[in-house]
């Protein structure tokens, strides 16, 4: 379990005093994937290197399964961070060593190895990350991917408890992100590992995490688990975020209220009714017919789930019926 | 130029430019040691205590920012003499080879120094801060991140400083240190024997040219890509 308490963190601006995170709050469970996703300037980056402490809040406490680290001296905080792994952006390899010595950097730091063992560990983590035949090239040889593989072996070598994530893909092409995104879910999977991760990408929070938290200037405005944020969305800054990735509403719906003016409902799909034809039996069952205004289909780790906004064309049963009756089937639905 | 007789090139007596090639050679060898040895801990200090930097210190670095520069400001004929007292107590002489190498190290650590700042700053943040995130210590960051990375760059600034030693050591004949530069100046320009000024640069110019193309290539040799 992670805990942030009430952290804050000022910067001097041309005189001025800013606040790059103001008063945040987090609680990460072991052995989930939390995304932390905000625009640019938000307080992100700042927010992840205080679990850490790359950065030192102003005022608050981070602990580590019940250790508060903020209360650490230099020693035991550069200790501890041997077994918190992080993963960056630009990857921050050293040009000057090969990818296996890159990954062999950290267990130097640890000390407590035999060379030997060292070596060893080394090629186990490259075989994690399938990097095995790269190990004696430079970083330069590489390519962004490859670069990223590297930095994820180097962060699990002194086998961390945690694993931050400083917008670990966006310097990455589309394929090469998800390649990178399944590659993290695995290694929680397989070793239980908590990972956190910052972002501005919603579909890495979709494709990934379990927990989000909604980061606008410097302040939590929402968190919860992932499900929950995308499919009721509180925010302004949740919804924008949300339209960008083609999961926001609206779609049709202003030109089908000016046009068309019947009653639109909303419906939400979760599991196993996404995979059911149930607007196709309510709509037999009900007389209901409908026109499609928007819709999305997709999966959150890996629970389907949908949500369609639907102007209602005709209906033998009364539009304030219609929740009860998908209900019946599993379905959320919402006269709009 | 035109009617000077290529003959007297005959007459040079080698044997004293020999020697004074091997006392140039002499000032150049000992004195980039010790400017290497004193001059890359002095760029590593200047380095890590700059404000913002790994170990700000603001005042000390100001001070030894302000002790470069007051010695770099030195031109280096002032600084051979100056340092005389300090040379004797040092060495034993003021003058000659031994004399002039404590001055040429005195005058070239600054500049060394300065150039390994330079070089050092151009590490990539990230990779320092990446190491900071896996818990070094700056012993650490210092010997397995700034100094490796910084490798071709270091080499580079090397360079620069052999060459400027090079030109230091032709003045070393102020105070009696011999070599290339001296005897230029003594036979070449005071005594008008323009043969011996020719050899003289001649060879100082092999010099520079196999000192930069020495680091020139250790630099390719040792670039990360």
């Amino acid at each position: 379990m992670i805990e942030v308490q009430n952290i804050s963190k000022h910067y001097q601006h041309g005189g001025k005093s800013v606040a790059a995170l103001d008063n945040v709050s987090l609680q990460i469970a072991s052995g989930e994937i939390y995304g932390i996703i905000g625009r640019s300037g938000a307080g992100k980056s700042t927010l992840i290197r205080c679990l850490n402490l790359l950065e030192r809040p102003d005022s608050g406490h981070v602990s580590l399964h019940g250790e508060d680290i903020t209360r650490f001296d230099e020693r035991a905080l550069q200790q501890r961070r041997q077994r918190i792994g992080m993963v960056f952006q630009h990857f921050n390899l050293l040009r000057s060593r090969t990818v296996a010595a890159n990954v062999r950097f950290p267990l130097e730091l640890a000390g407590g190895l035999s060379p030997a063992q060292m070596d060893a560990r080394v090629d186990e983590l490259l075989a994690l990350v399938g990097l095995q035949d790269h190990k004696h090239k430079r970083p330069s040889q590489l390519s962004g991917g490859q670069k990223q593989r590297v930095g994820i072996a180097r962060a699990l070598a002194n086998h961390p408890d945690l694993l931050l994530c400083d917008e670990a893909t966006s310097a990455l092409d589309p394929e090469t992100t998800d390649a990178i995104l399944a590659l993290l879910a695995d290694i929680n999977r397989q070793l239980g590992l908590t990972i956190v991760l910052i972002t501005h990408d919603m579909r890495v929070i979709r494709q990934l995490c379990d927990s989000v938290a909604v980061l606008d200037h410097g302040r939590v405005v929402e968190q919860g688990k992932v499900l929950d944020v995308f499919l009721a969305p509180q925010h302004a800054v949740t919804q924008s975020l949300l339209a960008e990735t083609g999961m926001g509403q609206g779609a049709l719906q202003g030109i089908w209220r000016q046009r068309v003016a019947t009653p639109v409902i909303k419906l939400t799909f979760v599991g196993e009714p996404t995979l059911q034809p149930v607007l196709d039996k309510v709509g037999r069952e009900a007389g209901l017919r409908v026109n499609l205004l928007s819709g999305t289909l997709s999966e959150i780790k890996d629970t389907p789930f949908g949500q369609l906004l639907a102007g209602v064309v005709a209906s033998d049963v009364d539009v304030s019926a219609l929740p009860a009756i998908f209900a019946r089937e599993g379905v959320r639905c919402e006269v709009l | 130029m035109l009617d000077f007789d290529w003959n007297l090139l005959l007459d040079i007596d080698w044997v004293e430019i020999g020697e004074a090639t091997l006392d140039t050679l002499t000032m150049l060898g000992v004195s980039m040691l010790f400017t290497v040895l004193a001059g890359l801990p002095l760029g590593v200090l200047l380095f890590v205590s700059a404000p913002g930097q790994l170990r700000a210190r603001p005042r000390l670095y100001a001070v030894l920012s302000f002790l470069v520069n007051v010695l770099r400001s030195l031109p280096f004929v002032i600084l051979l003499i100056v340092l005389m007292p300090f040379t004797l107590l040092l060495v034993g002489t003021s003058i000659g080879v031994a004399g002039a190498i404590v001055p040429l190290v005195v005058g070239a650590v600054p500049f060394f120094a300065r150039l390994v700042e330079n070089v050092l700053r151009e590490v990539d943040r990230g990779v320092i801060e990446a190491s900071q995130s896996m818990g070094a210590r700056l012993p650490h960051i210092v010997f397995k991140v700034l100094l490796p990375e910084s490798l071709p760059g270091l080499i580079g600034a090397a360079t620069v400083t052999a060459v400027a030693l090079v030109g230091y050591t032709a003045m070393s004949g102020v105070i009696g240190g011999g070599g290339l530069g001296d005897l230029a100046i003594r036979y070449g320009y005071q005594r008008f024997q323009t043969e011996i000024m020719i050899v003289t640069v001649v060879l100082l110019l092999a010099l520079v040219q196999g000192l930069q193309s020495a680091g020139d290539s250790l630099v390719r040799r040792c670039r990360f890509d």
